[in-house]
């Protein structure tokens, strides 16, 4: 397969806009990297850069080491799947997988093995003479994964596939591509703005605002140990609880509550004494315990937990993923503690790592 | 499944038998390019008889049943190869019909005896209907060639699924 690297790229439209900033990122052989971020983050733009459907205005994209910035899309060798599967409808999908191929004046025979055989990979086989419209939606953009694969490029490019699916065929067919992934071991490159998606397909994940990459990390890294606010507030669902808090001699003290630091929180916040900081919280490392109390205002049960939303004494709120059954309602005192903490500059909104 | 042979026949499992339609919608041009060129305007009430309805309505259902062939035969049913065989031979016994009787008949214009089909037209309506009987013949034979091939293919595959 392939080896993508993208050094310095920059876009900026006619209109001196930039969508774009300074992105830098090596995609090793068949690794599968997903561009995660809201809306307007730049995410599609880059992506459709590295597919040549946009420019680049500054900077130099490198496959295997070859420079293709001014390489047309056509001559770069990646195949593109995008969210509305851009099918043919009067095709049958056996003919929708043999288009580009046949295109290119291939031997229909090889491409008539090379369909079988991504047919075989994806589960179309018995589709293979039906037209598009016949077809469910996950299974339409399998039929546009399998053109994407009997083209056998060295870079897979997916522009939010999923985004047309309902959650259940979301899962399903994130699943497929998971496997799929492993199957052919290519190098892939996956847009999307569900933090799920990115945390459960990718080998490392980009994650994008406002043009910018915020962090670049294996799934983990991102969820456990996020670079800055916007990162950690992305990343994890329920999104993590923020709260203003003062480190005051080994306690932080935020509005209406006091949680105590323990030995290594201390050591990392050895420099931020008496300053203000930014404590991040994820729901599910917060416990019922005596620490913070609150009253409830809303409980949602979700089978195996409970997300329990509460209001704290000092006008700020919190979310908990209380584990199990719980049967608070509207009004009721609740008490947690807090389990792992984030701790962010309030300045810079960076994250404080352990010997600062 | 690595020969070539085999590997066309397979291919016929998803790719329609496009050789045989598209012989048949030429069929169908060269018999719409006959009946425009029978009926000439200068030949008095020579076709104004039974035929002319009857021919009409033959043009109709030759159009209709050869269509409906095509797209049998882009499938590789059998059926339809028999249905262009009749039609096919139908279109040769035509010549027989209309253009050869009206090469050798006679029609009153302005006072005179007048052939009502020279020779031009007689040989140029029956090259029509000849091309449009064999493009529908050929359709046919090789409609039933692939269809055979086919047939035998999943039987083959069918076994070896079994």
């Amino acid at each position: 397969m392939a080896t993508l690297s993208l050094e310095h790229i920059d876009k900026i439209y006619d209109n001196n806009v930039q969508a774009v900033f300074d992105f830098n990122l090596d995609v090793k052989d068949g690794e599968l990297i997903v561009l995660v971020g809201p809306s307007g983050c730049g995410k599609s733009t880059t992506l459709r850069m590295v597919a040549g459907l946009e420019d680049i205005s500054n900077g130099k994209l490198m496959l295997d080491g070859k420079d293709i910035t001014a390489t047309p899309a056509k001559d770069r060798d990646m195949a593109m799947v995008f969210q509305s599967y851009a099918l043919y409808g009067h095709m049958t999908i056996y003919e929708n997988m043999a288009f580009s191929l046949t295109l290119r004046k291939e031997n229909p025979n090889v491409i008539h093995k090379k369909v079988l055989a991504a047919a075989e990979v994806l589960g179309l086989t018995s589709q293979l003479n039906k037209k598009p419209a016949q077809l469910s939606g996950g299974q339409r953009q399998r039929v546009a994964m399998g053109r994407s694969i009997v083209r056998n490029p060295k870079v897979f490019l997916f522009d939010e596939p999923l985004s047309n699916l309902d959650a259940k065929l979301r899962g399903a067919t994130r699943r497929e591509i998971l496997l799929l992934h492993k199957r052919l071991q290519a190098t892939m490159m996956y847009v999307t703005h569900d933090q799920t998606e990115a945390l459960t397909l990718a080998d490392r994940i980009v994650c994008m605002s406002m043009g910018h990459v915020q962090q670049v990390g294996t799934p983990l890294e991102l969820y456990d140990q996020p670079a800055n606010v916007f990162v950690a507030s992305f990343i994890g669902l329920p999104p993590m609880n923020f709260f203003d808090v003062v480190v005051k001699d080994g306690v932080l003290e935020g509005k209406g509550f006091q949680v105590a630091l323990d030995g290594e929180e201390k050591h990392t916040l050895a420099q931020y004494n008496n300053k203000q900081i930014i404590l991040g919280v994820r729901p599910e490392n917060i416990v019922e315990g005596p620490d913070v109390k609150g009253t409830v205002f809303s409980n949602e049960n979700l089978g195996m937990n409970t997300l329990v939303h509460a209001h704290l004494p000092g006008g700020g709120k919190v979310s908990a993923k209380l584990k199990g059954w719980s049967n608070y309602k509207a009004g009721d005192a609740v008490s947690f503690s807090f389990n792992r903490k984030h701790f962010f500059d309030k300045e810079t909104t960076n994250a404080i790592r352990g010997g600062k | 499944m690595n020969d070539e042979r085999t590997i066309q026949r397979d291919r016929m499992r998803f790719i329609n038998n496009t050789q045989s339609s598209n012989l048949c919608y030429l069929g169908i041009l060269f018999n719409v390019f006959y009946f425009v060129s029978i009926y000439k305007s200068d030949v008095g009430t020579y076709y104004y008889n039974i035929l002319i309805g009857a021919s009409i309505v033959y043009n109709l259902i030759f159009m209709l049943a050869v269509f409906l062939a095509s797209e049998g035969v882009k499938v590789y049913q059998k059926s339809s190869s028999y249905l262009l065989c009749a039609v096919g031979i139908g279109q040769i016994i035509r010549i027989f019909i209309l253009p050869m009787r009206a090469h050798t008949a006679t029609t009153i214009i302005n006072g005179e005896d007048a052939l009502v089909m020279h020779d031009g037209q007689f040989t140029r309506v029956v090259v029509y209907l000849a091309v449009s009987a064999v493009c529908l013949i050929v359709s046919a034979l090789i409609n039933l060639k692939k269809a055979g091939e086919l047939e035998e293919h999943m039987k083959t595959l069918n076994a070896q699924n079994a």
